[in-house]
């Protein structure tokens, strides 16, 4: 058994090592799986060592072998923890859906460890092998079998949500699991917890956690983000739209070169992507210039923009208010001829965080719509590109702040009472120190 | 003030031909004396027409923009260069510092702004006369011992009349010594100066916008960031962060 033991750890060390030295998101379900990572080749290193000591009760101190069995149960429950932890996230990045449990199964794994801790340890000493029982033992299974019960119910409620591979993965090494352990309270001596364990580990990093997976995943967020420089030859439309600028004022039509020199002001600045964070100046900047234009194109469009004073400063990632806008004018204003009002306040809510939200006078949501825009930007992480036209911009506007400023920030609508709606971004305060000392 | 000879150097005719009609030269005391299309081209009038400014576009045919201020200085110390370019780069930017440039302006040019450019340029060339002046240790003109004055007490209120009541001068003379010794009108000596003074201190300090602006003479912070902005074509957070940025 022993060797099977040392097999297992050389298997898990060295997934470990290739996981850890590629790049990946840091997002909670990748962070649960280092952490399980950490933890199983620690728990296979004290299975293989108490297999040995639990044979040699007599040669072994007592108080050592127990502190080895307590630590190898302790890690045990830890690992049904992280499972459950793993698929909980899973499904939650699947559905949308929060996770609910957390605090119950946060609160039973404190228990179950203090009682690991605690309670005390029996061997049964038989011909086949000596292994321990007894109460210390029950708590263990009683764990596991929670854990289990809660991974099982988390993934038939929400089966069909699932994407099919990932569903058959996470069923199969949960049959897997589940076996093992079944048999292994019959055969106590058979010691098969550490395959189980390992195959499930196994299971996760192959469908869901492998390199090649995590560096798409990476890739694609890259390539987002350089979609729109690569779109167009930027010299070539700065100087055309110059010349074209010159020409203008050269025949004498002031107008148009100053419409022209906006448009070129707004592209240069639209497309500085290489800087993710930027000052709430800079965004109005922009946003200026796309109103100037849209406001020349429809002159009954009013547009107001109230900043309290100290916010111009404040940092927020780049992009994320020109979106919103056009929303506001494709989808409320457009349907009543462009004729009403934006508006785009910023405000401190507290030390921390303060708010921007753009108020139109449009013609509110269709029915139906808003449920549909707030199922797409709770659930951010998930969707896929079958979206299109400005469900795009909005979205990355809410991935964008999501991942650099953090979960609790982030885009959300609501209507208004007299009519029109509100989109409002939550973002964290920090203003550049550089210039604050 | 004598009139200044100004070279165009750009390989699009449609920018020059922008920079020739579009910019009253005139009304600032400027002459367009010439033009090229290309590096060599440029050196060749350079050396022929002395000009007493270039604008100068980077990306020319044959040679680049910055090779030829670099080749021109050696033969023409005093003569002054204004970058116009199309590429939003600072690297370009930081070589151009080196080779001592009176500005450096992004593509499109905006030519109602570009006169602050060419009132920099007489600020600048003002002070260089000043300072070899000081060198010959001749008797100090009157307009040296204004703008000596006003270097000293930029921070507070300054007017006309106060330096009419400070020098014994009237104030209507003050003004025609600034048009005739500067080239340029009081206001835009004081602006240009107080512009000069808020760039040394957000580059060199710490301090905060609004203690910058206090420094420089105005007493609201969000006046200075309005006239920072025209005059930069940034706020001077923006200016400071850029300069940072690129620093590191």
């Amino acid at each position: 058994m022993i060797r099977m033991e040392i097999a297992l750890f050389l298997v898990l060390v060295f997934i470990g090592i290739v996981y850890f030295m590629s790049e990946r998101r840091p997002t909670p379900l990748h962070k649960t799986f280092s952490r399980l990572l950490i933890v199983m080749p620690i728990h296979l290193a004290l299975d293989g060592i108490t297999i040995w000591t639990v044979n040699r009760l007599d040669i072994v101190p007592r108080l050592l072998n127990d502190t080895i069995h307590r630590f190898f149960v302790v890690t045990m429950v830890l690992i049904f923890y992280l499972f459950y932890q793993y698929i909980a996230i899973l499904v939650e990045e699947e559905t949308g859906k929060p996770r609910k449990l957390d605090k119950m199964a946060k609160l039973f794994l404190i228990l179950a460890e203090i009682a690991e801790l605690l309670l005390p340890i029996h061997y049964a000493i038989t011909p086949q092998g000596n292994y321990s029982d007894g109460i210390l033992v029950n708590v263990t299974y009683f764990s596991v079998g929670f854990y289990m019960i809660l991974g099982i119910g988390l993934l038939l409620g929400n089966w069909k949500q699932i994407e099919v591979k990932k569903r058959m993965t996470i069923s199969l090494a949960l049959i897997v699991e589940l076996s093992g352990s079944m048999i292994q309270s019959y055969h106590p001596t058979w010691l098969l917890s550490g395959m189980g364990l390992t195959l499930m580990t196994l299971a996760f990093y192959l469908v869901l956690e492998n390199p090649a997976l995590l560096r798409a995943e990476l890739m694609e967020q890259k390539m987002s983000m350089l979609y729109l420089k690569s779109q167009v030859n930027l010299h070539f439309l700065y100087n055309t739209l110059g010349a074209i600028r010159i020409q203008a004022q050269l025949n004498g039509d002031k107008e148009v070169a100053d419409l022209l020199m906006r448009l070129v002001d707004f592209f240069r600045m639209s497309i500085k992507v290489d800087r993710p964070v930027v000052e709430v100046e800079d965004e109005l900047e922009m946003l200026e210039a796309y109103l100037d234009l849209m406001c020349y194109r429809y002159p009954e469009l009013e547009v107001g923009i109230d900043v309290e004073p100290g916010l111009e400063s404040a940092q927020v990632p780049n992009f994320i208010l020109q979106p919103l806008v056009e929303n506001s004018l494709l989808h409320g204003l457009k349907n009543k001829g462009y004729k009403g009002m934006v508006r785009i306040l910023a405000r401190k809510l507290s030390d921390r965080d303060f708010e921007i939200c753009v108020e139109d006078t449009g013609s509110g949501f269709a029915p139906g719509k808003k449920e549909a825009i707030d199922s797409m930007l709770r659930n951010y992480a998930k969707q896929a590109p079958k979206l299109t036209g400005n469900s795009i911009g909005l979205l990355n506007v809410q991935k964008r702040i999501k991942l650099l400023c953090g979960e609790e920030y982030g885009l959300s609508y609501r209507e208004n009472e007299e009519g029109g709606v509100t989109a409002r971004l939550l973002l964290p305060l920090t203003i550049n120190t550089s210039k604050n000392q | 003030m004598k009139r200044l000879k100004v070279l165009l150097v750009d390989d699009e005719i449609m920018i020059r031909e922008g920079f020739k009609r579009l910019f009253d030269w005139e009304s600032h005391d400027c002459e367009v004396v010439g033009e090229a299309a290309d590096g060599m081209e440029a050196l060749a009038q350079i050396d022929t027409l002395r000009p007493d400014l270039v604008i100068m576009d980077i990306n020319i045919p044959i040679m680049n923009g910055l090779k030829v201020i670099q080749v021109s200085r050696m033969k023409h110390p005093d003569m002054a260069f204004v970058i116009v370019s199309g590429y939003d780069d600072f690297s370009y930017c930081r070589e151009a510092l080196r080779l001592q440039i009176t500005d450096y302006i992004l593509k499109p040019v905006d030519y109602e702004e570009f006169g602050h450019c060419i009132d920099n340029l007489k600020i600048s060339l003002f002070e260089k006369q000043l300072t070899q002046e000081e060198e010959l240790e001749t008797e100090e003109r009157p307009i040296a011992a204004i703008t000596r004055y006003l270097q000293e007490h930029l921070a507070e209120d300054i007017s006309l009349n106060i330096l009419s009541e400070e020098f014994h001068l009237n104030a209507q003379y003050i003004s025609q010594l600034f048009k005739s010794e500067i080239g340029v009108g009081f206001l835009t000596y004081l602006t240009g100066i107080r512009m000069e003074k808020a760039k040394k201190l957000l580059l060199s300090t710490s301090l905060s916008v609004a203690e910058i602006s206090e420094r420089a003479g105005y007493s609201d912070y969000r006046v200075f960031t309005k006239f920072f902005k025209k005059h930069e074509g940034c706020t001077p957070s923006q200016f400071r962060r850029d300069f940072l940025d690129h620093n590191k």
